[in-house]
């Protein structure tokens, strides 16, 4: 077992000399390290925090944001091993195949994979997020008797499932860094750099490889790190922050020959209390509001748009979840007394409860991080978002929740009110999912992307990107889960490279 | 043992049972709501609450609405069918209007909208 090495006691001017180097220590570059152990590729994982939360070091993702209101840059992000999986909820589902797909009614959609890509490698990543068993597909066909579902009916939105990260032996999901810092340790083939940032991606002349990390601690040493082949698994922001800033051979940029890094950058909008549920008969099934143990694995059930009823009516994706218990103002309690009345059930032990969710946005290339003069501790420029969400977006993810009143009252189980329609209403107390995304897109051309179907970043021959910074569209579920399932595949992919 | 059932006692409560009968409806009607009668009252009258339904009207997000040609339509959506049936029908249709941003079937709401007309 080897201990991990502290960047700060490297001796200056050190060169180190992998097969692979892995740059950054979150959910995507920990997943490649494990997928890769006790192979022949000699690797270097390169991480820029410790094993804990370090004010110092977190500031260095320190940026400003304009536009659209957006969180703070260093707010929405941890910078120390097990990165965004140190403060993740530990949702977990899989993408589903129209993800993929180009869709006409979607600008910029499509990507050079399909979801069948995916599927092999989702089971390892589901076992390493400590989902427990497989299940999303299986609970859509439990009865009624396993698992009582709102009776929707034929429409739009179904209840399907989420299911939950749990650390072994803690309450909380899996904190990657944490969990697996002994198993990197046991890697014969893989040293583990804390405290390294890399500042510079430096190519071979000519730019069509790289030759050289440039690699610096906050207390001033500085060492170089010259793999045959490099992953950038920093998240969708430092990614594009050291492929814009590494522009000493490419003038724009590493892989930024078509403008795209650092553009269609992407989050999910998290907007709270979106809509007022009455279920006519009652409280829904516990696990609607809240986590439950089934079948080994934490579950919750939530409300999606189908991808039959998003083709057919050109919807972005999006979640619908139950929680909290409301009340009803008088103008509530007329429309479900009138309704039920007309309607002919009993609702006499209604249930209310506020609805949330998450929603998907629309690729959008002004939507993008750009270089500002400022610089941080270590000498890299600064970053600025300039945050922008279409009224399309919120358009899309409110005809689906009406779609959901819809079919509760051809059912005759419920009704809905929707308290959300102008923009004001939509952005007041807007959260969002820090779900990083899109700004090192995938596209099979270079010129609508910056990494091909094997995420390696067109142009180079040895330079790759892990993380959902290749997302060139986004869905509406939570992230992780996909991301470690692409790290897996990038880690065979590498293997086969480097075999 | 004397027979209860003689012709004198059933009389005495046949009239009695009509008596608590007659007081009891009478009461009902004096409680009940009344309104002036109207040209709408058998659309009105599938309302459960004219009051309810009239503040729901109120919110109720239409455009032009004329009170002639809705009460037409709704006599002609209602001729052969139940209010209940009707709403599901709305609903399996995607005939939905928001009212304050409840969404009802198309129906329901062009009927509350009356009643707020009406009450207007």
């Amino acid at each position: 077992m080897s201990a991990f090495i502290d960047a700060r006691t490297v001796a200056e001017g050190t060169v180190l000399e992998p097969d692979l180097a892995i740059v950054g220590g979150g959910p995507a570059g920990i997943s490649m390290a494990l997928r890769l152990a006790h192979t022949r590729v000699r690797m270097v994982l390169l991480e820029s925090g410790g094993m804990s939360f370090d004010a110092k070091v977190q500031q260095l993702y320190d940026g400003a944001e304009t536009g659209a209101p957006y969180l703070p840059l260093d707010s929405s992000r941890v910078r120390y091993l097990g990165g965004g999986t140190n403060l993740w909820g530990g949702w977990c589902r899989p993408m589903d195949a129209i993800e993929f797909e180009q869709r006409d009614w979607m600008p910029h959609s499509g990507w050079p994979i399909e979801r069948h890509t995916l599927t092999p490698y989702y089971p390892a990543a589901q076992s390493l997020c400590e989902a427990g068993p497989w299940l999303y597909e299986e609970a859509e066909r439990w009865s009624a008797d396993q698992a009582p579902v709102i009776a929707l009916g034929e429409g739009g939105v179904a209840t399907r499932w989420f299911q939950f990260s749990k650390m072994r032996g803690s309450p909380l999901p899996t904190h990657f860094g944490e969990r697996y810092a002994d198993d990197l340790k046991h890697v014969p083939n893989l040293a583990t750099y804390l405290h390294a940032n890399v500042t510079k991606l430096g190519l071979a002349p000519g730019g069509g490889a790289l030759e050289r990390l440039d690699v610096a601690t906050l207390s001033g040493r500085r060492f170089t790190v010259k793999p045959k082949c490099a992953v950038l698994a920093l998240g969708a922001v430092e990614t594009a922050r050291l492929l814009l800033a590494s522009n000493d051979v490419m003038k724009a940029g590493v892989g930024n020959g078509s403008d795209n890094v650092g553009r269609y950058f992407a989050d999910h909008p998290i907007p709270r209390d979106i809509a007022t549920l009455v279920l006519f008969a009652g409280q829904p099934a516990p696990f609607y509001p809240q986590n439950q143990l089934i079948q080994d694995a934490i579950m919750r059930a939530g409300l999606f748009p189908s991808e039959r009823y998003r083709r057919a009516k050109h919807m972005l994706d999006c979640s619908i979840t139950i929680e909290d218990e409301a009340t009803l103002d008088d103008l509530g309690k007329a429309a479900l007394a009138e309704t039920a009345a007309a309607l002919g059930v009993d609702a006499g032990s209604a249930s209310v409860h506020s609805l949330g969710g998450g929603c998907e946005v629309t690729p959008d290339p002004e939507r993008r991080l750009v270089l500002t003069h400022e610089r941080d501790a270590l000498g890299m420029p600064k970053l600025k978002l300039q945050m922008r969400i279409a009224d399309a977006d919120f358009a899309h993810f409110r005809d689906t929740l009406k779609e959901l009143g819809r079919q509760l009252l051809a059912s005759r189980v419920g009704m809905l009110r929707l308290n959300r329609k102008e923009r004001g209403e939509w952005l007041d107390g807007l959260d969002w999912g820090n779900h990083h995304m899109g700004t090192t897109r995938m596209s099979a051309d270079p010129k609508t992307g910056v990494v091909d179907a094997d995420l390696k970043v067109h142009g180079l021959s040895n330079l790759y990107v892990a993380g959902s910074s290749v997302y060139p569209s986004y869905g509406a579920v939570n992230p992780t889960l996909s991301i470690v399932a692409l790290a897996l595949r990038l880690a065979d992919h590498v293997k086969g490279k480097l075999g | 043992m004397k027979d209860l059932f003689t012709r004198r006692n059933i009389l005495i409560g046949a009239g009695g049972a009509a008596v608590v009968a007659g007081a009891g409806y009478e009461v009902s009607r004096l409680l009940r709501k009344h309104y002036a009668p109207t040209p709408y009252d058998d659309l009105l009258a599938r309302l459960d609450d004219r009051e309810a339904a009239a503040r729901i009207g109120s919110a109720v997000e239409l455009g032009e609405y004329d009170v002639k040609t809705a009460a037409a339509y709704l006599r002609a959506r209602l001729k052969d069918t139940s209010l209940s049936a009707a709403m599901a029908q709305d609903a399996a249709d995607g005939r939905l209007v928001e009212a304050h941003g409840w969404v009802l079937p198309e129906t329901l709401a062009l009927l509350c909208a009356l009643a707020a007309k009406v009450k207007a």
